[in-house]
């Protein structure tokens, strides 16, 4: 009788430290293809500012982090599913999407999308008639396009940003739209070969992180750590060393 | 009329009528050229010259022994690739790196190579003494391939034959799994895929694209057994090709 | 670790030809090669399961019973119709709400429910790694697979003479030994030529497990060979997607070759002590 007892309480403690240790730790989805938000590194490891902010984040509340890849298309529905607890993946607040998931606070500003092209490459952007525009599908600057251009011009959609930019390279795409950091890093990054032309595109808020909208608990966990995070300007610091722009937050 | 529209799976049907066309352009871009190519490369096969017979029977190993997705992933990047140096300056872009252009390429190259195969095995089989009795009689080359080696071919590798072109509107459906959607051109699966992470409903989706798949495969089987009946009409036996299973591919 | 190679080599290659290496070897590289595994794992996983659901449909097709028949029947033909890339996507899915729906009804209150959106709310939620994806692909691949090896199968299982199950019948073995102890352990001979084509088209269908969420060889060649233009993300190169892909091409031929090679040696051992052609 002592026996089943003694089995039933350590069953017992041991499937409720379970839980606890389930409790701390945060599962982050992310894309791991959009530079330099989140990327595969050539040790094939996940970094990016969004790793290093995600890091940082559960240092300061004390949970484990655990980085999941998982494609665009699918972020919001595993979301959702509970694949993972957040979104860390360049996620534009939108009020299409908060219809789905809650954000937390932006924890970078709006970026207007802009468009690259390649050098050399003359467009006319009040009456762009009859070229290619190319997005990453299931984003802002996709719905956004489909509005604008598709009506005369070709949309054409791919599964990752860096895909973008391979058919930018290649002519079969006249022009990109993408988010303003992206393009800007990339032109930085491809020694003249690829430029930034034509208006800014002010398209949806600033990026946040998306998180299950019954998740109270974990919302307040990360508004608060931001909200210190900017506080004390070491979000500030981490934009300024993948962006090089700012000081956005600190006052 | 309303009501009938109301049901989620008809109406699902009605939205995937202009994807299915898309997998229905490409089994009918690839079939015609992909037959020739294949009775082309059996024959080669077949040849006595080596420098014929080697490259084809390389050829044909490559193609039937790697994926379908690969060799559509391999093909678009190489197009790709080839973009600035090629097809750009000769004005060919819009058209060597499009999914509508590309996807029935390479399905030509691959089914190719299976019906190939299928030709070949029926080239093996023919029976031996009409070659003979077309010979003795003093027909040409020619002639003789015209009346006993081409009937025969055809009516034996026809059920397999058959079997391949169902895989192949099968196989139709990768072509935009691997290549960029351009201007919301969709396929079946596709869209159904894209109706699914709208509202999770995975069973009303899939199986409406399901339907356009077994009704063409049942068309497909309908059409190619009209033609059977016909090669086989000189036989005193009842045939039909039937949807048993056929594991040659 | 290229310290350890000898001067003479080293030198022989080059610097331009030991960067190349150095890069071939990095850790993005590494992990490549290293996830030809999940490819392996669920080849030889599928095929097994494959054979598993291939008998048991042979038997239901061969059974008295009728329903059990046309289970069978519906079973085997169903991979006729409908595209077994549909299937492969369709299956973890399925299984996917299926579990989800029973966790839900047994750990989930009205409320939780509905705050959570309609889908389950967070207790019954499933998380799925890459183990979980791994071992649905297998099973979607027996399944569909299954269907093809079930036909074999079920033709191999009528080639065998009917003269030793009646042997077998007169000396008092029933139905059910028959076919287990008689029947199916001499149709294997019969069956291999089939089932290595069933097994040829599994391999080839593992090229797909990308579209479930794995990430196989064919989702590292596409990332290792999309262009960078960020230094601080690794290397800066142009679109090499293509030499990944050729890469992957012959490794698929490879593979196929082994396979076949290892079929014939089967087929010549399975066959031993039987009639042959020549």
């Amino acid at each position: 009788m002592s026996k089943k007892w003694l089995l039933a309480v350590t069953l017992g403690a041991a499937l409720a430290s379970g839980q606890v240790l389930a409790e701390d730790k945060l599962r982050i989805g992310t894309e791991g293809a959009y530079a330099p938000y989140n990327f595969m590194n050539d040790q094939g490891k996940l970094a990016g500012f969004e790793v290093d902010l995600g890091n940082e984040i559960c240092k300061r509340t004390q949970m484990t982090c655990e980085f999941i890849v998982n494609e665009w298309d699918s972020i919001i529905p595993n979301l959702l599913a509970g694949n993972y607890d957040a979104i860390m993946a360049g996620m534009s607040i939108t009020d299409e999407r908060k219809k789905s998931i809650t954000f937390s606070e932006e924890y970078k500003p709006v970026d207007p999308s802009l468009y690259l092209v390649k050098k050399d490459t003359k467009l006319d952007f009040d009456k762009l008639e009859g070229k290619s525009i190319g997005v990453q599908g299931a984003t802002i600057q996709a719905t956004f396009a489909q509005e604008k251009w598709a009506a005369k011009n070709t949309l054409k959609s791919y599964e990752k940003a860096d895909q973008t930019l391979a058919d930018l390279m290649a002519g079969t795409v006249d022009a990109v739209l993408a988010d303003g950091e992206f393009v800007k890093t990339s032109a930085k990054g491809s020694n003249g070969e690829l430029i930034v032309v034509g208006p800014e595109e002010v398209i949806g808020g600033g990026i946040g992180i998306g998180m299950r909208p019954d998740d109270a608990k974990l919302h307040e966990k990360v508004n608060a750590t931001l909200a210190e995070m900017k506080k004390d300007g070491s979000l500030d610091e981490l934009i300024k060393k993948y962006f090089d722009v700012g000081p956005f937050y600190k006052k | 009329m309303d009501s009938i529209l109301n049901i989620p799976f008809i109406h699902d049907l009605i939205i995937l009528f202009k994807p299915a066309l898309y997998n229905i352009y490409f089994l009918v871009a690839a079939v015609p050229l992909g037959f020739v190519f294949a009775v082309l490369l059996a024959l080669g096969k077949g040849s006595k010259n080596k420098l014929i017979s080697v490259p084809v029977r390389t050829y044909i190993y490559a193609f039937r022994g790697s994926p379908l997705f690969i060799q559509f992933f391999m093909f678009y990047s190489m197009s790709l690739a080839l973009n600035p140096i090629l097809w750009k300056p000769l004005g060919l872009d819009w058209l060597m790196l499009s999914p509508l252009f590309i996807g029935p390429l390479v399905l030509v190259l691959n089914t190719a190579a299976y019906a190939a195969e299928i030709f070949y095995g029926a080239l093996q089989s023919t029976p031996k003494g009409e070659i003979e009795a077309a010979r003795a009689v003093g027909m040409s080359k020619k002639q003789e391939f015209r009346t006993s080696i081409w009937p025969n071919m055809l009516r034996l590798a026809w059920p397999a034959y058959t079997n391949e072109v169902v895989f192949l509107f099968h196989s139709t459906t990768l072509v935009y799994f691997t290549m960029p959607v351009i201007n919301k051109q969709q396929d079946l699966m596709n869209k159904a895929g894209e109706l699914y992470e709208k509202d999770y409903n995975l069973f009303l989706h899939f199986s409406a694209a399901a339907f356009y798949f077994l009704v063409v495969s049942i068309l497909i089987f309908y059409l190619c057994n009209l033609v059977y009946k016909r090669l086989t009409r000189h036989l005193n036996v009842d045939v039909s090709l039937k949807i048993k299973p056929n594991y040659t591919r | 670790m290229f310290e350890m190679l000898p001067t003479w080599l080293t030198d022989w290659v080059g610097p331009d030809g030991m960067a190349t290496l150095a890069y071939l070897t990095n850790g993005k590289h590494i992990a490549w090669y290293a996830s030809v595994r999940y490819t392996l794992i669920a080849a030889v996983c599928g095929a097994g399961l494959a054979v598993v659901f291939g008998l048991l449909g042979a038997a239901a097709k061969l059974s008295n019973f009728a329903p059990l028949r046309w289970i069978g029947d519906i079973y085997t033909t169903m991979v006729r119709g409908v595209p077994d890339v549909l299937f492969l996507l369709f299956f973890p899915l399925a299984f996917e709400q299926g579990v989800e729906y029973v966790m839900a009804k047994m750990y989930c209150s009205p409320e939780a429910v509905a705050a959570a959106g309609g889908v389950a709310c967070k207790d019954a939620q499933w998380f799925l790694s890459t183990t979980e994806y791994l071992v649905m692909a297998c099973f979607s691949l027996g399944i569909v697979y299954g269907a093809f090896a079930a036909n074999v199968i079920y033709g191999a299982l009528k080639a065998v003479p009917k003269g030793q199950l009646e042997a077998a019948h007169a000396f008092g073995f029933n139905a059910r030994e028959v076919f287990w102890r008689f029947q199916v352990r001499q149709m294997w001979v019969y069956a291999l030529p089939g089932l290595s084509n069933v097994w040829l088209l599994l391999l080839k269908a593992t090229s797909l497990l990308s579209l479930l969420q794995i990430s196989d060889i064919v989702d590292w060649a596409d990332r290792l060979g999309t262009p960078n233009y960020l230094p601080l993300a690794g290397l800066v190169h142009p679109d090499w997607r293509w030499k990944y892909y050729l890469v992957l091409f012959v490794f698929y031929i490879l593979l196929t070759f082994l396979s076949e090679k290892f079929f014939s040696f089967l087929q010549a051992r399975a066959g031993r002590g039987m009639a042959r052609a020549n």
